[in-house]
């Protein structure tokens, strides 16, 4: 089970979504959701500040790849967060988008994961679970759940 | 993991028979204990608040379906109202071509009909001055009497020369009527 997610997403329903798939599949109890990048920005930054406490932080931060009222997409934060607040999370995005071109950038600004946001994201979220620890050892590269 | 004390779980359990009210959430799964009794209701509580957010994630997602199918309706309504609106602008435009040329049409043919007039008028006045002319001079080379024919030719000159300018006349108030008429 993963200790702690943070879900970045601008579509509130999807938050109900992700909290049930989550709870269901026993993924996590702990989940947090935001709705834009700069909200997240923003807990990062306090993170970082905060002398980079890495207990406070999430374990793992699943994020849109466009997000109506942010300032930036999905994928600069993840770039921020890798870059610029110290890393220590495993991060990827979550979007209904699937194009090669955009994981191309995801995996340059340091995502870890992709999975493809459908109706059906149930299994999606459980071949990630059982990915996780792979993703926590550092023993797998970037990978695509579609 | 929590650990509740005996009180606590009595009362926890009596609240859900009495009232039927459980924990929700994953507060449930987190709490520790080897009470055989408490065990079983947290098992219930997990498992009825399982069955909610099934549930809920069932509807969840028949809401994100129509609000995906909605949006593209709207999508799809504002493309039809883009066009209809570029297709009356287009309406409009061959509309006022039409009228132009209907117009245009109009003042030819209008123009044809004046132009057709004043080429047999014109042919008469001139067929009447030779005719005229003709006899008179005829005369003249005859020797005969040519006082009747010459104040005919008189008159007939007179005449003809009104009905001329009283025809350019006309024509040129044609005109200018229809110039007034294209400023409007």
């Amino acid at each position: 089970m993963i200790d702690s997610i943070l879900l970045v997403d601008d579509e509130d329903l999807f938050h109900l979504v992700f909290e049930d798939a989550c709870s269901l599949l026993d993924i996590t109890l702990s989940l947090q959701s935001v709705s834009s990048a700069d909200e997240a920005e923003k807990m990062f930054k306090e993170w970082y500040n905060n002398n980079n406490k890495t207990e406070d932080r999430p374990e793992c931060v699943f994020v849109d790849l466009n997000m109506i009222g942010s300032s930036f997409d999905g994928i600069e934060l993840i770039r921020r967060i890798n870059f610029e607040y110290g890393n220590h999370v495993i991060i990827g995005i979550i979007s209904s988008s699937d194009e090669p071109e955009e994981q191309a950038k995801a995996v340059k600004a340091g995502a870890q994961f992709w999975i493809v946001k459908t109706d059906d994201i149930e299994p999606r979220l459980e071949d990630f679970r059982k990915d996780f620890n792979k993703y926590k050892n550092g023993k797998t590269s970037f990978k695509v759940y579609k | 993991m929590v650990i509740f004390d005996k009180e606590t779980i009595k009362q926890l359990i009596n609240l859900y028979e009495s009232r039927k009210i459980g924990l929700e959430g994953n507060i449930a799964k987190i709490i520790e204990t080897d009470d055989k009794e408490f065990k079983k209701y947290l098992e219930t509580c997990i498992e009825n608040d399982n069955e909610n957010r099934r549930k809920r994630l069932t509807i969840t997602k028949q809401i994100q379906t129509q609000n995906t199918e909605l949006t593209k309706a709207k999508q799809e309504n504002e493309r039809i109202n883009l066009e209809l609106k570029a297709a009356l602008v287009q309406a409009e435009e061959a509309k006022k071509i039409a009228e132009g040329d209907l117009d245009l049409l109009q003042k030819r043919t209008q123009f044809e009909l004046i132009g057709l007039i004043v080429k047999i008028a014109l042919s008469v006045i001139v067929s009447v001055g030779f005719i005229t002319t003709f006899i008179y001079l005829y005369i003249i080379t005859i020797g005969g009497d040519t006082k009747i024919i010459e104040s005919s030719w008189s008159n007939m000159f007179g005449i003809l020369l009104t009905n001329s300018f009283s025809i350019i006349g006309t024509i040129m108030g044609v005109k200018y009527a229809s110039d007034k008429q294209d400023k409007k």
